[in-house]
């Protein structure tokens, strides 16, 4: 695996706390070695945080695309009814 | 540390694992929010929040949940109560007492970069999601994305990261406000 690709394994490492001992002293080392370092531990937050966002957002889809097929297939019409009598008295 | 989970590894497995969870667990969070004066589009919402919840705790840990009834309903309780509180924050009072900044809360710009990265980059994004989201085994992803072998599959994980990672970095400065 090419020295860029190492890099971005160890900070993962590091920002998920995974790293064995060994790669953990190396990562400190890197850490005062490396001035850009910093930098790109707060990129790869980022990366992973936008990842999530998107993952949250597909399966948000799926859920719904659930509720959909669970409120609008006639197969499951007795459960619609049960849920929609629950608010059929407000 | 990837796990096996009730959900399975593809969308029909979780199709099949949300419509199970939502014939057992919304009636119960339908009826909590009914009595607590809510409309079924809240009930709808807060049970969706909660499922999502759900699967995240359920694939990231090892944590054994007796009953997802139970469950899910004690998640949309406290979803309820947080809507609850964050409706009487828009009160003029000094409500200052719990923050509830969700640290997953991105700056508006973080949209655009979502859409692009969906769109320019969606086959790194999938393969990130199933890594790092939904957590699957190394030996699945390999097998769903047709990699030749476990090693290659990790390379192209490490590969897309540094792909979203340079993107976010040059994009942020198109986009100021992301890097606040």
């Amino acid at each position: 695996m090419r020295t860029s690709l190492n890099e971005i394994k160890l900070i993962d490492g590091y920002i998920f706390n995974s790293n064995r001992t060994e790669d953990a002293l190396l990562f400190d080392a890197l850490l005062i070695l490396n001035p850009e370092l910093p930098d790109q531990v707060m990129w790869q937050k980022k990366a992973h945080a936008i990842v999530r966002q998107c993952s949250r957002k597909k399966l948000k889809a799926e859920i719904e695309a659930v509720q959909q097929q669970l409120f609008e297939n006639p197969a499951h019409q007795s459960f619609k009814q049960r849920i929609l009598s629950l608010f059929s008295k407000q | 540390m990837a796990h096996d989970s009730n959900f399975g590894t593809t969308p029909a497995d979780r199709e099949k694992a949300f419509i199970t969870l939502y014939k057992s667990a919304f009636p119960t969070v339908a009826k909590y929010v009914s009595k607590m004066g809510g409309t079924f589009d809240e009930a709808k919402d807060i049970f969706q929040d909660a499922l999502v919840i759900y699967y995240e705790k359920t694939v990231t840990s090892t944590i054994e949940i007796h009953s997802n009834e139970q469950y899910l309903l004690g998640i949309s309780k406290h979803l309820w109560a947080k809507k609850f509180r964050e409706n009487l924050k828009q009160t003029p009072l000094d409500d200052s007492e719990i923050d509830f900044a969700n640290e997953d809360d991105l700056q508006p710009s973080a949209g655009k970069l979502m859409h692009y990265l969906e769109t320019a980059g969606q086959k790194c994004m999938e393969i990130l999601k199933a890594f790092y989201y939904d957590n699957l085994p190394v030996n699945k992803i390999t097998e769903m994305f047709g990699y030749s072998g476990i090693r290659s599959a990790t390379v192209q994980k490490y590969k897309c990261m540094e792909k979203v990672r340079e993107t976010i970095k040059q994009k942020s400065l198109a986009y100021e406000d992301f890097v606040e």
